[in-house]
Order: C-alpha cells, then structure tokens, then sequence
C-alpha cells in the first residue's frame, strides 16, 4: 500500500499523506512523479502552500479520485445514474465550499492555481463570482484590496447614465 | 481629487480580514462568470476594475469558459421620418416588487445613415447589417455592431448592391441572396467569412428558381430554404439548390427554435415540427397574459427559450402611447405532439408612441 502513497509538506511544515492517485489531481505533483523527482521516503515541500489550505485540497482531491475511476465504467451507466452521481458531486461541492469564508477561498484559489487542479480552480471561481456579484461597489474594493479612484462626480455620472440599472 | 487621498493608505485594522491579491487571470476568470447584467454596478468598484469588464480579455475568458449568454436586440422607427433606434433588453437582477425590473434600453445608433430594406443577421456578439437601400438606391454596404460595446464600424462590402436580401449564419458563415439589380446566376448568392472578413460569390441555380427577389428566408437542418417567385432550399455543405414547395414557416413571422417552427396565430401560439409540417397548439403558458387583436406580436430565439414581444395602447396615454411587452418562455417538447410552454417572467418593457414601426428582433450571444 505504501508504494501508492506519497507525503506532501505545506509550507508551515505539516505533512500530510495522500494517495498518488488523488496527487495526481494536481498538474505538477503528476509531472514530478513523472519525471521521478519524487523520493518514496521524502515529503513533497510545497512551499506556496498552507497545512489548513493544504488538507481542503487533500480533501478535494480524495472525493474526486472516486469519480475518475469511475469514468471508465461510466459507459454502461444509464443516464438517470449519471445524473444521481453528478448530483452527489454537486450537493458534496456546494457542502464543501458552503463551510469556507471568502478569504479561505482566495486562498484555496492560489493553491489550486500554483498545484494547477483545473476542477478545483472552476470549482473556486464560481463560488467566488457568486460570492461577489451581490455586493456592493464599496464591499468588492474591501476584497479585492481595491481603492475607489472615481471622484464623486464621476461616479455620479455614471450612475446618472445608467439611471435604468440603479434605480 | 477631493476624495483621493481619503483611502491611499487603508491600513487594515489588525482583525480585519485580509484578502489575499489574485493574479489578474484568475481575476478575469472570476468576473467572467458572472452575468453580465451585473457587470454596471460593479463598473463603479474602480476605474481599473471598469476597463477590466470591458476588457475583450474578459469577453474571450467567457467564450472559452462557455459563458456566453443570449441578448437580446430589438430595433423601432420612432416616426417614419426618422432613422431606426436600436434597444437591447437588460435583465435587472435585484428585482422590485411587483415588477421585474427588465427593460429595453436604448444602444448608440450609427453614426452613418441607416439604410432601408437592410437585412439584418447575429453572428455571436456582433449584428450585421446588410445591403438595402441607401437615397432610394441599392447599397452593398455592410455595418456590424458590437454588442460587447455597442459600438458601430463598417465591415468589407458585399461584391453586389442588394435590397433587402435573404441573409442567413450557419456554420460560420453569412450566406446572402437576391436582392441584386440583375437576374445574374453568377452574383445571386455570396458568402461572407467572418473570419476572414471577406466576400466571394457562389455560383447557385436560385437565380433561376427563385428569380432576384428573396421574400423570405430561414434556415432549419443545416439548409437556407429561401422563398422567392418559388422555394428552394439551400444546402452549404454540398452547394447544392433544390426547389422545394412553400411551406409557412418560411415566413419571417415563424420563428425557428431548435428545428421547431413557432408562430402566433389567431390569438394562439402554434408549433410545427419542420419535418412533419403539422401545427399544433403549444400548451401551458400559464400566466401569460391574452394579448389585444390589434397587438404586434414577435417571436425569437432566445438560446433556446423563445422570447415573445408584443404591443398594446397605453393606459392612460389617450392612444397616444403603446407599451411593448416583453415574456421569456421555456419551452419543452414532452413527445412528437407535444410543446410545453413555461412563462418564465413577462414585464412591460419599453413606452413607445403609438405610430412607432416595429422593424426587427433579434438575438446575439455575448
């Protein structure tokens, strides 16, 4: 068992073990066990990584190995199956994301980014969009770290112009 | 400058919350998925984070991310004098009580005149506008307005000056017929790249069979079927004409979604399935208001959905005003004889006076 297990190091020094399957979910991981840069006994340091951002994308990354393997049999599912699955993946998705604030997100966001899991980052970005497209001018400067550099007037042209939007 | 130097150093309180900074692709691919009809509030975010909506980055991170959405475009002569006024439909996302808020509003017209009898076509986020009649003569210009923008330009001319001429995107393409001054086989038909923004003629027999004028057009299965002294249906892929007998939903007033052709008749919304040539009745609408005999009634795609407008007097307006209304319709094919129609929302739209001219609908994808 322990051939297929591989150790990951966040950048705070935690270690964590995870199957090389659900590893492989991330880009580099898979292209460092490609090229054999990997040593069985040794950690992979990953240093752009936080333990607690660290252990949400082992999280991530375990519950969708399951479906990958899945997808070889997934040829004789029916169709309402299939739907029952993606439903499963959906509901387990809206779960995970539900119980992380905004700023968790910016930050599982960058990991997911810098261990390149395309799921995980479409995942993120939605959750985030609909995070912020109710929200105020001034409460989407405050998290992107943005500064208001319309003078008054300005802004109050634009509003003026699109009266219809923010009447 | 009063207010810039309020914020300059926003030192973050030591419990606040701090958000990490996001790469600007990552940014980008947040932003692309929202509506778009939330893109003016937060327009007011920063002057960066303007240019950033409006950036052609952000519509090609929608595209790649199949985040386009259907919009809607709708153009009136105000007064018969004056040249037609273009509107789109904003969807309003925080709505009222009681209303829901969508509007048709207006978009910048061209600069340039518009012509007459054009023919109008969507090709993803931007509307052709084709040929007509410009100082009571034929005209092969071609403008293009860019939905992203609303802006107007002019793209590459046709190779012939054409009257309201039949014109039809399908597989990439922009084929447009008839229309021209003379019967001519070799300038009847031509086809425009998008891609290439060029024009290059396609010998056809519709000149023979549908003679130059082209009084209906729509396109169903991958074929133009064009209806002219006679019908013919036009298939690209094989550059192949074959007549064909009339059927109605060649007619501008069917509108074709999904291979179904629907049209309101009589004071009922009918379907027929293009194959079969069978109208029925198209069931549900439940909540739907009955529209007056004299309204205006227009039918389009809506990515799938079908979007009805239709027209009556204001009230209170002495006859001097109509209301065009607006619903959005969902709709479900149960079995080979049944459409299910959901009414998704209706609202009145747009106040208008009451000799306007309804010229066109359409719909783009941005």
């Amino acid at each position: 068992m322990s051939s297929n297990m591989i150790m990951l190091k966040s950048s705070d020094g935690a270690s964590f073990e995870i199957e090389e399957a659900a590893a492989r979910k991330s880009k580099i991981i898979a292209n460092m066990i490609e090229v054999e840069c990997v040593d069985e006994d040794k950690a992979i340091p990953l240093q752009n990584v936080t333990g607690n951002i660290l252990a949400l994308v082992i999280e991530y990354c375990n519950k969708h190995i399951v479906d990958d393997d899945d997808d070889v049999a997934t040829e004789e599912a029916s169709e309402e199956e299939e739907e029952a699955k993606k439903k499963k993946v959906d509901d387990w998705e809206a779960e995970f994301m539900n119980s992380m604030s905004l700023e968790t997100m910016f930050e599982l966001l960058l990991a997911a980014n810098y261990l390149n899991i395309k799921s995980l980052i479409d995942l993120v970005c939605q959750t985030i969009a609909n995070n912020i497209k109710d929200k105020t001018p001034e409460e989407v400067r405050k998290i992107f770290s943005i500064e208001n550099d319309f003078t008054p007037e300005e802004e109050e042209e634009i509003r003026k112009e699109n009266a219809w939007a923010f009447g | 400058m009063s207010s810039s130097s309020i914020n300059k150093k926003m030192k973050k309180p030591s419990k606040s919350i701090s958000y990490p900074s996001l790469p600007y692709d990552l940014v980008l691919s947040c932003l692309a998925r929202i509506p778009r009809s939330y893109y003016l509030s937060l327009t007011l975010v920063s002057k960066n984070f303007q240019s950033l909506l409006a950036s052609p980055e952000l519509y090609k991170t929608r595209s790649l991310l199949g985040r386009t959405e259907s919009c809607l475009y709708v153009c009136l002569r105000l007064d018969t004098h004056s040249n037609p006024c273009w509107f789109t439909l904003y969807l309003k996302q925080h709505k009222k009580k009681n209303s829901t808020g969508n509007l048709l509003v207006p978009i910048p017209s061209p600069k340039f005149s518009s012509p007459q009898w054009s023919s109008i076509v969507a090709v993803d986020s931007t509307i052709y506008e084709i040929g007509g009649l410009i100082d009571e003569t034929r005209s092969s210009r071609v403008s293009i307005l860019d939905c992203r923008y609303h802006t107007w330009h002019e793209a590459p001319s046709m190779q012939a000056a054409r009257h309201s001429p039949a014109a039809n995107f399908l597989d990439g393409k922009i084929y447009v017929a008839g229309g021209g001054e003379e019967e001519n086989s070799l300038n009847w038909m031509e086809v425009f790249d998008p891609k290439i923004q060029t024009w290059e003629s396609l010998p056809s027999s519709g000149a023979e069979i549908c003679t130059s004028k082209v009084y209906q057009s729509t396109k169903v299965d991958e074929k133009i079927y064009m209806y002219g002294l006679n019908g013919m249906a036009y298939d690209p892929k094989e550059g192949t004409c074959e007549a064909v007998e009339w059927m109605p939903w060649f007619a501008s007033f069917c509108c074709v979604i999904d291979n179904l052709a629907y049209w309101y008749k009589d004071g009922e919304f009918i379907w027929c399935d293009t194959k079969v040539n069978v109208w029925r009745s198209l069931k549900g609408l439940e909540g739907l208001p009955k529209f007056v005999s004299y309204s205006c009634v227009k039918l389009a795609d809506y990515g799938g959905n079908m979007m009805v407008l239709w027209d009556r007097y204001a009230p209170g307006s002495k006859y001097k005003e109509k209301v065009i209304w607006c619903a959005e319709i969902e709709l479900k094919r149960c079995n080979n004889e049944e459409v299910l129609g959901k009414v998704k929302w209706f609202d009145a739209v747009l106040t208008v006076p009451k000799s306007y001219e309804f010229v066109r609908v359409l719909v783009a994808t941005v």
